[in-house]
């Protein structure tokens, strides 16, 4: 016990504190913004077209790639939504090169490594962890999976069917409900609002399938992201042993249309579930990815709801009036169509009583902003936390990527630091006023009406949301 | 301030069980050392990112309540968000006097309540009049708690955390285990020692009947209104029998009961240093480490040493079957009683349960999912402990979701068949490779993220006093073979040893 008295008095004279291992109060202790130097990615393009950045990491000796392509709900018409879906999970699935199904799943589980894909809104994307050890030939698994996957047309019934058996269960549960009707109404005429249905599934066949993977999955709408334990030459040697010879056909590359007039009109979209919870969401569409107000918008929302403990909304809803576990606002800032709303769960007979809190707390900021106190918070909040954008290689390198697919400028992370930092008082009163609209609300609610304590009719417009799986 | 679902972490990834031997050059360096007071310290030191993960395991959880103070872990986890007697207040001494009232009119409630039943059958000309006191009562206990307000600073803690840049901020409560976590740059240590040892030292349980309110309500979104978690509460309830393991989450009636005073001796009883470890990984100097420790921890008292659980699960004699009725689509959950962390069985108990449930080529998903169709999805875990094993004896368990028009007898017939099997043939020699691999590449991979590892950690010295305990199972498992994975399967992985829980959709009941 000296010696650790004299140690902590050591450490003390270093630091230059003159008190005797006094503990400081944790409310006065400051920090100097903690310096660092995000690491450098490279940058670069095969000869096919494909862009790639790199980012090298000497341990662990693992490494990540992603491949990301230009793809998606946003590409596909109403009707045969679903189509990505399949054909993401059927690449990884259904075979590819010389390997049938079952051959490709366990060469990858040999080397313990993963390729999984996924199909998103404007996204199709491929991500790939190996050991470094085994790169070469898990990114020759990946070269069969993007350029040749066989589509083995059993397989592929199982997908679809287990896609049509995935759609049957998308009742089960009062969040997934409330999200996808909130989306569904929100952006109602926006395929934002498409999800895949049982019609759209079984209009989808073999052949359409194969013909989007040709219309997409080419060198020239993809980027990659490399990560970890190789040096730049091994691995543009790699690169061109697997990639070297994919050629993008020459064809334009596949256009998204442009959308306007989409959205419902305000009022309550009532989904009938037996449940003791009414799980609701309320909100509007808002600013997009590029807009020039979102970093105000951000830092205001940080102060409303968006930020846990110290928004308003969780310390009304939650911490002082204890009626919700989960609660808070959300801007979710999509590329071509954004939406706020904010959310909350909480016993059936409370609805009203949560609700009518929650909109008069965002009325309260739309009519008057936030104040300096929480503007303060949101700007050391948010810079200080900016270091945890460069935590892993694979995450460092995959925002870049993210950047460029999105057609941000490369050094976007570092803009949108100054872009927070600038924003005033005055900003966030003016997008709060601008941006937020409480009298206007989609308002989504999954429950039992009759256990409310608010008439549903007393809160708008009532549309009965048809819950028949179709 | 989740509560981590069994059933929803799904531990694809395994814990630190590689042996270094198997992971070639790749080691991950661990510095362990002592307070007088019992509390031990794991850093891991990588300065990749100026950044660190501050990870604080306690050793309880809901396995050491009692009837009377069921749920007290969890609230109790709750409250420990709210500050200490420094930090969230302007004045501690008022607002504890208001403190101290709103506990005698809880109690004046909590009484009237008991009451009401006899009133009811003996006089019930009363009963209006006493629902009328609690009424008032319940007013006054909300006016108590609107003067406490004018001293509280609301989730003050929280917010020094957040103008600090926190991430990953939030705590769990488990069975056997409770850990409190955050992310932070890396110039922020001392802080994250002020902050953690303050409310370890002088905590303050304030707001706490909102917070009540708070986990009721997070039992109603995560269990009441979760057909994978409702379906859950009663496979181990049924399961288990004598063991605290039994209980997946406090019931909605025992949380209205819990008390301010339940959770001061919940706190005092079992947070003590000699059960807590803490694991700082990341932006970090060992030395420095060391002397903030001593600095801010080496001020919690020793304290005394808690009753052990004493209860262990009688061996079960027959399948038992139990059944939930509920709006979603079927499910079954199939048991089978299993040993503790400790028990020779083990490591070859952990590489069948790796043949039969990890990947698309296991056993499981082969044949359910990808060859005969009767699943959509099909895993398994082990309950409560995942990959490192349990405290006490768990259960293994598979979780399945049949296909459309196959019934949940189809999809137990399928698994049955996959299990009798592992009892009778040996696994391959690819298979007992593939198992290798994946322990060398969870070892390497679990060095990836600072909180990742710190967890891993923390949880590996809470289970077994010793951190390098992952590393000893690995290379207990280095020495599995197959004739001894046939074997644990002949004995474990038996009928009277099973328990079933399926979900039976709604809609299919009314027809019935």
């Amino acid at each position: 016990m000296r010696t650790a008295i004299n140690l902590v008095l050591a450490l003390s004279l270093v630091l230059g504190t003159s008190a005797f291992a006094e503990i400081p109060d944790p409310r006065e202790m400051t920090f100097a913004e903690q310096q660092f130097t995000p690491p450098a990615t490279e940058r670069f393009v095969l000869d096919n077209g494909m862009v790639v950045h790199f980012l090298p990491a000497t341990e662990p000796p693992v490494i990540t790639v992603e491949v990301l392509f230009h793809a998606g709900t946003l590409y596909e018409p109403k009707k045969t939504v679903g189509v990505f879906e399949l054909m993401a999970t059927a690449m990884r699935t259904a075979g590819a090169g010389e390997r049938g199904p079952t051959q490709m799943d366990s060469d990858l589980e040999a080397l313990a490594a993963s390729i999984s894909s996924s199909a998103g809104d404007e996204q199709v994307s491929f991500s790939m962890r190996s050991l470094a050890e085994d790169f070469g030939q898990c990114l020759g698994l990946l070269r069969d999976i993007l350029l040749e996957p066989a589509f083995d047309s059993a397989v592929l019934a199982r997908e679809t069917s287990n896609k049509r058996d995935w759609i049957l269960r998308q009742n089960d549960n009062p969040g997934s409900v409330t999200r996808r009707v909130y989306y569904q109404t929100v952006y109602a005429d926006h395929p934002y609002a498409n999800y895949a249905t049982l019609e759209s599934i079984d209009r989808i066949d073999r052949d359409l399938v194969l013909e989007r993977h040709r219309r997409f999955i080419r060198p020239d709408n993809c980027i990659l992201a490399v990560a970890g334990a190789i040096s730049l030459e091994d691995l543009q040697t790699h690169l061109d042993q697997a990639f070297g010879e994919w050629q993008a056909d020459g064809s334009p590359l596949p256009k998204m249309q442009e959308w306007t007039g989409f959205g419902s009109e305000p009022g309550v979209y009532y989904a009938e579930k037996d449940i003791n919870q009414a799980n609701f969401r309320f909100g509007h569409l808002c600013l997009d990815h590029k807009h020039p107000d979102r970093h105000a918008f951000e830092v205001m929302n940080f102060a409303l709801g968006g930020s846990g403990f110290t928004s308003r909304l969780t310390k009304q809803v939650r911490t002082t009036a204890g009626l919700a576990y989960s609660v808070g606002s959300w801007h979710y800032n999509r590329a071509h169509a954004g939406t706020f709303f904010g959310y909350c769960q909480t016993r059936a007979d409370q609805f009203g009583k949560a609700l009518n809190m929650m909109l008069d707390i965002v009325a309260e900021v739309h009519g008057k902003g936030i104040t300096q106190e929480e503007l303060d918070l949101a700007h050391s909040s948010l810079t200080a936390s900016y270091v945890f954008n460069y935590t892993t290689p694979a995450r460092i390198v995959n925002a870049k990527a993210q950047l460029e697919f999105s057609g941000f400028p490369e050094d976007q992370l570092e803009r949108d630091l100054e872009g927070l930092k600038a924003v005033t008082l005055e900003d966030c009163r003016r997008v709060a006023r601008e941006h937020l609209d409480p009298d206007k609300v989609i308002i989504v609610v999954t429950g039992k009406r009759d256990m409310f304590d608010s008439q549903l009719e007393d809160l708008g417009k009532v549309t009965v949301v048809d819950m028949e799986i179709k | 301030m989740k509560r981590p679902l069994a059933i929803l972490i799904v531990f694809a990834t395994l814990a630190i069980v590689a042996a270094s031997s198997l992971a070639g050059d790749f080691k991950i360096e661990v510095e362990e050392f002592k307070l007088d007071n019992g509390m031990t310290f794991l850093v891991v030191q990588r300065p990749m990112a100026p950044v660190f993960a501050g990870y604080i395991g306690v050793q309880v959880g809901s396995a050491y309540e009692k009837i009377g103070n069921i749920g007290s872990a969890h609230l109790l986890e709750h409250m420990m968000f709210k500050g200490s007697q420094n930090v969230g207040t302007t004045n501690y001494v008022a607002e504890r006097a208001l403190m101290v009232q709103e506990d005698s009119v809880w109690q004046l409630i909590d009484s009237a309540s008991q009451e009401l039943p006899y009133l009811t059958v003996n006089n019930p000309e009363l009963v209006a009049a006493a629902n009328a006191h609690i009424e008032a009562l319940r007013k006054t206990l909300d006016s108590l708690s609107g003067e406490s307000s004018q001293y509280v600073v609301q989730n003050e803690f929280d917010g020094i955390y957040t103008a600090n840049g926190s991430a990953q901020f939030n705590a769990s409560t488990g069975y056997d285990y409770t850990d409190y976590y955050v992310s932070l740059p890396a110039n922020r240590l001392e802080l994250w020692f002020n902050l953690e040892s303050d409310r370890l030292l002088k905590p303050a349980f304030r707001e706490f009947f909102p917070e009540r309110d708070v986990v009721s309500e997070e039992r109603r979104l995560s269990v009441e209104n979760n057909s994978d978690s409702k379906l859950f509460e009663q496979f181990i309830g049924t399961a288990f029998i004598a063991h605290p393991y039994q209980l997946f989450w406090e019931w909605q009636s025992e949380v209205h009961a819990l008390t301010r005073a339940d959770m001061e001796h919940f706190f005092k009883t079992y947070y003590v240093p000699s059960r807590m470890v803490a694991a700082v990984v990341g932006d970090v100097q060992l030395e420095e480490v060391k002397q903030l420790a001593e600095k801010y921890f080496g001020r919690l008292p020793k304290g005394t040493r808690p009753e052990p659980i004493y209860a262990r699960e009688p061996e079960q004699r027959g399948e038992r079957r139990v059944e939930v009725i509920y709006e979603a689509s079927p499910a079954v959950f199939v048991g089978y009683h299993k040993t503790a962390f400790d028990h020779p069985d083990e490591p070859a108990f952990h590489v069948l349960q790796s043949i039969l449930a990890d990947g698309r080529t296991s056993r499981l998903y082969q044949t359910l999912v990808l060859e005969d169709e009767l699943c959509l999805d099909i895993s398994a875990d082990v309950f409560p402990g995942g990959t490192l094993g349990d405290m006490h004896a768990g259960l293994f368990c598979i979780y399945a979701y049949p296909k459309e028009g196959v019934t949940t007898s189809q999809v137990e017939e399928g698994i049955y068949r996959v299990l009798d099997k592992v009892a009778t043939e040996l696994v391959t020699a690819e298979e007992l490779a593939k198992v290798k691999k994946r322990l060398k590449a969870d070892y390497i991979w679990s060095a990836y993220s600072n909180m990742g590892l710190a967890g891993r950690l923390a949880m590996a010295h809470t289970l077994a006093r010793d951190w390098r305990y992952g590393l000893t199972l690995s290379d207990r498992m280095e020495t599995v073979t197959a004739e001894q994975i046939r074997d644990v399967a002949s004995r474990y992985l038996i009928k009277s040893n099973r328990t079933v829980a399926t979900l039976v959709p709604k809609e299919e009941e009314v027809t019935q």
